[in-house]
């Protein structure tokens, strides 16, 4: 057996978790303040079409990095609009902006379709680190947006239950009432947080365009990884570390099916592995909604209701 | 900083009757007017695109019919979602439960083979699409009932392995879905007793009615008899319907196993009518996910899917025949469904609210920062 396509499999999946890791951070900022964004995955797939084209354009892989960002975060608002100011369903305004966002990606990918993008975003090199054998590749073999993502993880976690606007946050999506009270705008805090989680949620899009695969593939380019990045904030209980954890877990199962082909394992139909990480996602989450563990998820008790002063 | 204004909403007693008619009327107005600015900034024309749209969708014979045909699918998956989203079940899996009923006609259509008549035939295989929908659906819909386990990441997640399924079935050398005559992957058409014609030169076959039929059907069920009065007091009040004795974990297995029999029937009636076998491209289609959009513009009333499932094809079928007609991409017609959905979303709020901004003056902040 080939170790090494084991080792690069490991460092694939730590890489693919990146994405991950952002969006379902997004995500999971967007939740604790009780706004309920399914539009992830189109959310991720206008920010990876427009990092593509800024990029291309402009040659410069940092700028389609903040065009991402940017665009994450205008269509977070149309969402944060609907569902903090007009009150609309926020499942059926985050599935609306699934299709819109799908349909605009799409449009504008047009020209960019068979191309690749000209920039890409290369590895760090830690020089002799680089080289250690299994660790190397694995540990320091990412690029600076995959590091970045972990230690926005670590400071998230810290931002959340360390701090006096972390608190806030989980006031807001716990208790929006007792927020009020305290003078606070609950719209305000929700549309922010809204925002920044579609900022997080961009920057995953453009990262995934920009070092992962370099060409627009249409809804093949996100293949579903906004709708994992929803389970995940789930199966990570609203908790910024776990995710890092399920992150790369499921970049694991994402990436077995290619590992195991190039290994010529052929036992296992590759469709079953393609359905892996669904699966995965799915018996976690009904394991962990059983009685038993429902604690362990510790959902925003808010979540996905809008927050009406006059009414209480 | 200030806003020196508030927008106030105000419940409203009874939304009027007008309202329910203008607002869905001037959100689909509001968002062509928004893909007009979308297609001027990219340089196409929103006049010829648009007429070609509507010449293609619904203005010319060709384009009425073909219109109603995608309209079968699309009411299909639209009383499907509304079916459960009326009860506050979000089964957004639509899509997957309509692949396995691809997989579940063409088992039926080609396991059976030419024994029966068309007539008795055809409800069998479609019956058979509809199971496999509803089988689909049936985890989702045990763990929501007895877990409260969210069904919206359940049904979604069934949809990409449903995807994966399909894929499977298809390339899978020696198959029994596929056809063992080409090399080149393809489904295995199902026994002619188990396809039906088109009316004369047109694509628009006669599974449109049976669409109709059942959308009255349910129409019927939800609004007149016992079951449907179940429904109702459940999405009402929940705490209501529990000390009626209503027993709300069977309805909503009942409910959901329903929703995903009626995708199932949708892919079902796919290949009943015009595809004959399963087509890997038709996963591509995304004619499940629209039916959210179909349901949603109609508000979850069954009558009105008939309407907003009509206008949505008649988009689609538009929008793509557009990359014949014009240089427009033709993911416009998939955008405007979008964008008309989130006006659509928006203008709910003025039927439900009276909306006036008001001044708010300055005194008060200005004190607290002191």
């Amino acid at each position: 057996m080939n170790e090494n396509i084991w080792v690069l499999m490991s460092g694939d999946a730590i890489a693919i978790a990146t994405t991950l890791i952002l969006a379902a951070l997004g995500a999971l900022f967007t939740e604790r303040s009780g706004v309920l964004n399914l539009g992830i995955e189109g959310i991720l797939l206008t920010a990876a079409i427009s990092s593509f084209l800024a990029a291309d354009a402009s040659g410069s892989v940092w700028l389609g990095l903040v065009v991402g960002m940017l665009i994450g975060a205008v269509m977070a608002s149309i969402h944060a609009v609907l569902s903090v100011v007009f009150r609309a369903n926020q499942i059926v305004a985050g599935l609306a902006l699934v299709i819109f966002g799908t349909g605009l990606a799409n449009y504008l990918g047009k020209p960019a379709e068979g191309k690749t993008v000209s920039t890409v975003i290369k590895p760090l090199s830690f020089g002799p680190l680089s080289d250690i054998p299994v660790i190397g590749p694995i540990v320091f073999g990412q690029d600076i947006v995959t590091y970045f993502a972990i230690a926005l993880a670590i400071a998230a976690s810290r931002y959340l239950f360390r701090t006096r606007p972390g608190l806030e946050l989980r006031a807001t999506g716990d208790d929006p009432a007792t927020v009020d009270a305290q003078g606070l705008s609950v719209a305000r805090i929700r549309i922010r947080y809204t925002m920044v989680g579609g900022a997080l949620v961009g920057l995953g899009g453009s990262w995934l365009m920009l070092a992962q695969s370099a060409g627009w593939h249409q809804a093949a380019t996100t293949n579903g990884l906004g709708w994992i990045a929803l389970a995940l904030v789930v199966f990570a209980g609203w908790r910024p570390i776990r995710i890092i954890f399920g992150a790369v877990l499921f970049g694991f199962t994402l990436q077995l099916p290619f590992t195991l082909q190039a290994e010529q394992i052929t036992f296992i139909p590759s469709a079953f592995l393609e359905m892996l990480p669904y699966l995965a996602t799915l018996i976690a989450l009904i394991a962990l909604s059983r009685p038993g563990s429902r604690n362990l998820l510790g959902a925003p008790r808010a979540l996905g209701t809008p927050f009406v002063r006059d009414e209480r | 900083m200030h806003i020196p204004f508030r927008v106030v909403f105000e419940q409203r007693g009874e939304s009027p009757r007008r309202l329910s008619v203008l607002v869905p009327l001037v959100s689909v107005f509001a968002a062509l007017f928004f893909g007009a600015l979308f297609l001027l900034a990219t340089g196409h024309s929103p006049i010829d695109t648009y007429s070609n749209m509507f010449q293609d969708g619904f203005a010319s014979f060709n384009g009425i019919t073909d219109t109603l045909a995608l309209s079968t699918v699309l009411i299909c998956t639209g009383i499907s979602a509304a079916f459960a989203f009326q009860m506050n079940l979000y089964n957004i899996g639509g899509e997957g439960q309509l692949y396995l009923g691809l997989i579940g006609v063409a088992w039926a259509g080609i396991a059976l083979g030419d024994h029966l008549p068309t007539l008795l035939m055809v409800p069998i295989v479609l019956l058979c699409g509809a199971l496999a929908g509803a089988a689909w659906i049936f985890i989702p819909a045990f763990v929501r009932s007895r877990l409260g386990t969210s069904e919206i990441v359940s049904t979604l997640l069934l949809t990409y392995i449903g995807a994966s399924l399909i894929k499977h079935v298809i390339y899978t050398p020696g198959s029994f879905f596929r056809n063992p005559n080409t090399s080149f992957p393809q489904g295995r058409m199902v026994a002619d007793s188990a396809s039906l014609d088109s009316f004369g030169s047109s694509r628009l076959y006669p599974t449109f009615f049976v669409a109709l039929i059942i959308a009255g059907a349910l129409y019927w069920v939800v609004k007149q008899t016992e079951f449907g009065y179940r429904i109702n007091v459940i999405s009402d009040s929940p705490r209501a319907a529990h000390y009626a004795g209503i027993n709300s974990r069977r309805t909503t297995m009942w409910v959901m196993l329903i929703s995903g029999a009626l995708s199932g029937l949708a892919g079902a009636m796919l290949i009943v009518g015009p595809y004959g076998k399963i087509e890997p491209s038709i996963i591509t289609l995304g004619y499940g996910y629209a039916g959210i959009v179909v349901a949603a513009l109609a508000r979850n009333n069954l009558g009105l899917i008939i309407v907003s499932g009509i206008l949505f094809s008649g988009l689609r079928v538009g929008g793509n025949n557009l990359q014949v007609t014009t240089d427009t991409p033709i993911h416009i017609g998939v955008m405007l469904q979008g964008a008309i959905l989130l006006f659509a979303l928006g203008g709910e709020a003025f039927r439900r609210y009276h909306v006036h901004v008001v001044r708010v003056h300055e005194v008060s902040t200005k004190k607290a920062a002191a």
